[in-house]
Parts: C-alpha cells; sequence; structure tokens
C-alpha cells in the first residue's frame, strides 16, 4: 500500500519555481522524513499534499485519493501539524481538541489528547497565553484526533525544548507502532536520523534523494573525511590530493586541507602528500555524519572556493508562503 | 458535511470577545430607547396613532442602518483573517470543505449578530406591547423573523466578500466600500445611471426600472419586504416603498424579498467561487 505518491509535481509562484517535478513514494506504515534546507520547499509539497495550494503541473495522490479533487477524504484521515499556523487565542485548549475531534467526527475524550502530549493541566487556559511549546503539543493533540491513517508534521520540534522534542520523537513512534504512516519535515538531522526509515531530500524544488540513512550513505562515494593541516599548503596539495582514487573533493582552507573521500583512500593520501614534499602537522578523520550527507546532496558541486554549511543553508530561493 | 463544527466553533470564539457583549448592551439600550421614544414621543409616530404595527416599523427604519454596519464589523475578517493570521491552516487541515468552512462561517456569525439583535428587539417590542397595548403580536413576530433573515443575508453578503482577499486590511476596504456605494450613495449611483441610461440627460418621468434600482440596497429591500409582508400595518402607518408611482408587475414591495434573497446568494457564491480555487 501506498500512503503518499507525487507524480511529477511542479509548483510555480509567478517567477519562482517552488517545486520541480517531484517524484516520491512514502509506503504505508512508515516513518518518512522529508529534509531539506529552509525555502527547499517543504512546505509547498506538504500545502499540495493538504490541498492548500493546487499544483502548476503533476498530481498528488494521498491514502488512495486525489489530493485535489477528494480533498477532504484526504484530511478525514490525516492528522495534520501545520507550519506557520495561528491558534483561536480565545478557545481553550480543550475546546480546540474539542473542535478537532468534531471535525474529524470522533468521540475522543479531549483531555485525553492534552494528556499524551503533556499539558493536560492547561486544557482549560485559553490557547492565546500559551507558550510556542506548548501551541506546538495542542496543535500535535488536534493532529492526533481520530486516530488518522497519516500523520503529516511540518517541523514538528519547532519551539519545542530538548525534553519537549524527544517526547514529540515517542509520540511519532508510538503512532507507527499502531500502524499510522508518518510523513514530517525538518531540517534538523538528528531528529530524522533517530526515528525515520526512510528519507527525502529536498533542495531547490527538487528531490535529490530518496532512500533509508544507511542505503544514502552507501550510494555516496564520500563516506569520510580526512582534515590535515600541512605547513606548506598550497594548489599542488589539492591537486595531489585529488589524484588520489578514491578522493571525491579536496577543499583548502589556510593551511589546512579538507578532503572527502573513501575510507579505504585515507593512507594512500597521507602518503601521496608527503610523497610530494608538503609535511604533515596534524590530521583528523571522521566518518561523515547525516550532516555531511545532506550537505553533499543538497550543495553545489564543490569548488576550490568552498561553500560553508551556511551558505548551502541560505543559498537556495526563499519560497513567500 | 462538517459546516456544524465550523459554526459552533466560530460563535464559541465569538462569544468569549467583550466586543459581542458591549455590542449586546449596545443593541438592548437602542432597542429599549426607540421603544420608549416612540411611545412617548408623538412626532416620532408620525401623528399616527400608536399602535405595536407603528412600532415595528420605527424600529425597522433604524435596524437597516444598524444591521449593515455590525455586519461588517463582525464579519469582514471571517476568512481574511483567519487566511491572514494562519489558523486557516489549522481549519483546513481537518476534514472541512471549503464550502463547509464558508457555511459554518455564515452560520457562525449570523448567530453573533443576530442573537444579541433578536433579544434586544424582542424585548423592546415586548415592553412596547405592555405600554402601547395596541396591535397584534404577530406583526411583531414576522418582523423579528425577517429581521433575523436581513440579519444573514447581512452576514453572508460580507463573509462573502471577505472571501476574496487574503488580507484584513483588503477585506476591510471592501466591506466598508460596499456600504459606502451600495447603501450610504446609492441615492446618487442610481442618479447617475438614470442619467447616463437616458442619454446623458434628465427623463421627464422616471422608468420602472429605476424603482428596482432603487431597491438594491439590502437595508431598502429589507424595508420593502417588511411593507410586503405587513401590508396592512404598513397602509395604517403610512410606511411606503416609492412603488405607488411605477405600474410596471416587478414595481411592488414584494420586489425586496426577491433582491433580499439574491444578496444571500450571489455574493457568497462569488466568494466561494474565488475561494475554492485560492492558494492559502
Amino acid at each position: 500500500m501506498v500512503a503518499i505518491q507525487l507524480d511529477g509535481v511542479s509548483k510555480q509562484y509567478g517567477s519562482i519555481t517552488a517545486l520541480r517535478n517531484v517524484d516520491l513514494t512514502v509506503e504505508s506504515g512508515e516513518i518518512f522524513g522529508f529534509l531539506g534546507p529552509n525555502g527547499a520547499g517543504k512546505s509547498t509539497t506538504i500545502d499540495i499534499l493538504l490541498d492548500f495550494v493546487r499544483p502548476t503541473n503533476g498530481s498528488a495522490t494521498v491514502l488512495g485519493h486525489d489530493a485535489q479533487t477528494e480533498s477532504v477524504a484526504v484530511r478525514s484521515k490525516t492528522g495534520v501539524l501545520p507550519d506557520g499556523y495561528h491558534v483561536y487565542d480565545r478557545l481553550s485548549g480543550r475546546e480546540h481538541v474539542q473542535f478537532a475531534i468534531d471535525s474529524k467526527e470522533s468521540t475522543e475524550d479531549p483531555l485525553d489528547l492534552l494528556d499524551r502530549v503533556g499539558i493536560a493541566d492547561a486544557a482549560d487556559r485559553n490557547a492565546g497565553g500559551y507558550s510556542k511549546g506548548m501551541t506546538q503539543r495542542l496543535v500535535l493533540a488536534m493532529a492526533l484526533a481520530g486516530e488518522p491513517e497519516l500523520l503529516i508534521l511540518d517541523e514538528p520540534s519547532t519551539g519545542l525544548d530538548p525534553n519537549g522534542a524527544r517526547e514529540m520523537r515517542k509520540i511519532i513512534r508510538e503512532e507507527a507502532d499502531r500502524g499510522a504512516t508518518v510523513f514530517f519535515s525538518s531540517h534538523i538531522l538528528e531528529q530524522v536520523e533517530a526515528i525515520c526509515d526512510r528519507v527525502g531530500i529536498l533542495n531547490n524544488g527538487e528531490l535529490v534523494a530518496e532512500d533509508t540513512i544507511s542505503g544514502l550513505r552507501a550510494s555516496l562515494e564520500t563516506d569520510s573525511r580526512l582534515d590535515v593541516t600541512l605547513e606548506n599548503a598550497d594548489n599542488g596539495a589539492v591537486s595531489a590530493a585529488e589524484d588520489v582514487a578514491g578522493v571525491t573533493s579536496a577543499i583548502q582552507d589556510g593551511s589546512m586541507l579538507s578532503i572527502a573521500l573513501t575510507r579505504e583512500s585515507k593512507y594512500e593520501v597521507l602518503a601521496a602528500l608527503d610523497r610530494e614534499g608538503y609535511s604533515i602537522v596534524d590530521f583528523t578523520t571522521d566518518e561523515s555524519s547525516l550532516d555531511d550527507l545532506f550537505a553533499a546532496v543538497t550543495r553545489e558541486p564543490r569548488s576550490a572556493e568552498g561553500h560553508t554549511e551556511e551558505d548551502a543553508a541560505a543559498a537556495p530561493t526563499e519560497v513567500e508562503q | 458535511m462538517t459546516w456544524v463544527a465550523v459554526a459552533k466553533k466560530d460563535f464559541s470564539d465569538a462569544v468569549q470577545s467583550r466586543s459581542l457583549w458591549a455590542l449586546s448592551a449596545f443593541f438592548i439600550l437602542l432597542s429599549l430607547g426607540l421603544t420608549y421614544g416612540y411611545s412617548e414621543f408623538e412626532f416620532l409616530s408620525a401623528g399616527t396613532e400608536t399602535t405595536i404595527g407603528g412600532l415595528v416599523f420605527f424600529l425597522g427604519g433604524i435596524v437597516g442602518l444598524f444591521v449593515s454596519i455590525t455586519s461588517i464589523v463582525i464579519c469582514y475578517r471571517a476568512i481574511a483573517g483567519e487566511r491572514e493570521l494562519g489558523s486557516a491552516k489549522i481549519l483546513l487541515s481537518l476534514p472541512h470543505s471549503r464550502l463547509d468552512v464558508l457555511v459554518g462561517k455564515v452560520v457562525g456569525r449570523t448567530a453573533v449578530l443576530a442573537v444579541p439583535l433578536i433579544i434586544a428587539l424582542g424585548l423592546g417590542l415586548s415592553i412596547g406591547i405592555i405600554v402601547i397595548g395596541a396591535g397584534s403580536i404577530l406583526s411583531a413576530v414576522i418582523f423579528l423573523g425577517w429581521t433575523f433573515f436581513f440579519a444573514l443575508v447581512y452576514v453572508s453578503i460580507i463573509v462573502g466578500l471577505s472571501a476574496l482577499v487574503s488580507s484584513t486590511t483588503k477585506a476591510a476596504a471592501l466591506g466598508i466600500g460596499f456600504f459606502f456605494i451600495v447603501e450610504f450613495l446609492w441615492d446618487g449611483v442610481a442618479f447617475v445611471l438614470l442619467f447616463v441610461a437616458n442619454g446623458f440627460s434628465l427623463p421627464t418621468a422616471a422608468p420602472d426600472w429605476y424603482f428596482v434600482v432603487t431597491q438594491v440596497p439590502p437595508s431598502n429591500a429589507y424595508f420593502s419586504g417588511l411593507v410586503a409582508l405587513l401590508p396592512d400595518v404598513a397602509a395604517a402607518v403610512n410606511a411606503s416603498t416609492g412603488a405607488a408611482g411605477f405600474d410596471a408587475f416587478y414595481a411592488v414591495p414584494e420586489i425586496g424579498i426577491v433582491i433580499l434573497c439574491l444578496w444571500l446568494i450571489v455574493p457568497i457564491s462569488i466568494g466561494y467561487t474565488v475561494f475554492s480555487q485560492a492558494d492559502l
């Protein structure tokens, strides 16, 4: 069974392309992490799944229903924690959850749901006075109403402290154990790594990767990084390192060479640099983290000048929502 | 259809607003004041005998203005406000169609406007019945029912306008613009239409269609409808719609009922068409 299917989805806002020909499949029952820097098009994708916006091209199917023509059927089986929402300031937490329960034509006790997200004690206070974290928990409780088959969570840990983020992950796991499919977007990698079965990475409106995390690691040649500090680093050192088999890139930053490479070629690189007359002051090596994977797939091909990670996060076209 | 949940939510939200209670208090004071004024001061009853029917038409003449202004205040943010703030994302994450949202909003806001209005008018009329003691209670009941319908129509118009735009500034401009052109300045608009249609000169006698044009403002249509619903009372208190000078089959007070029904359907349908295709 397929929970979410995107076929060639594009979305154009005037002259800005928010999504470009995205194909994506999320299987029923999996926890799918939807990654990408801010402005990559994650929220636009979610907005299309919920029929908040209409795709310029392509089609989206959610739980077997067309996301545009059968949106009410989609949303009756889906719990949503949207992005950039605002609660009703004058309604209490209990009234919010009751509204979600009524809308889903369900019969739960709103207090049970509020208890699950840890804000039962604030049930009768107006949501306008809630902190950001409490508001996030409240809207999660609304999303859980009616035991949805699918949970769509847009940046769920926004506004949560580490404790809150951990509770959020626990609830996501519980929902998945119940049999629900969970689709959530994030730009924070640790959360995704901790609980996702599979991830999709979106960059600049394009899906650049869709795989399991281990599969993603394996698919990238560079699974290690070697930082070498040289007494006399220069372009020649960069070329020497890049000539070694297994090296994908070498960037010079002052006296340091940062080399992306396969695990097996580390020794060979050090040997080659030594052979070329560069004296090695120090070196460190580490397994590439998900951050590196993320950077590797969302970044333009590395150039000699080098991009910082901040560049990668800021460069994509920001789409005003 | 989940509009009931939307209407309930919308009403409970508004009920907790202080301005609703201020509005209710204002309506009650206004209604009691008007009743008192009508029964005490002869010049307000225009020389006719003070009756419940007379009070009904006296109140009806003023209700038109207050319903139009208060429904703009209560409703201009109905859809645009939720879109601007982002609560529309919560509302539409739940399984409501956009039609459910509009219908729920119209019903919820009608309750917000009509409940205090009907209570206030009912109170004023009850006291009027006790003080004046003449005239039929039925005319008072018909008046309350028709006024309720008028409130529903006005709410539907303003919610329809609110559904056209995604910012409250634009929604406020639409609401205020509507009031000025269709209510406040309509006599001038009708006059210009007549002038233009007659080849940029004034006719010696107004054509029949001109009567229909004068009935376009919802508050005029409401008043004419009241005359049509209570013809005997209207005749007794000299309430007239100006239809007498025209002899076309449609130049009758009943046109007010037709026009109000159109106001109920047309703006909200246009609002729905735009809103249903809009990106949030």
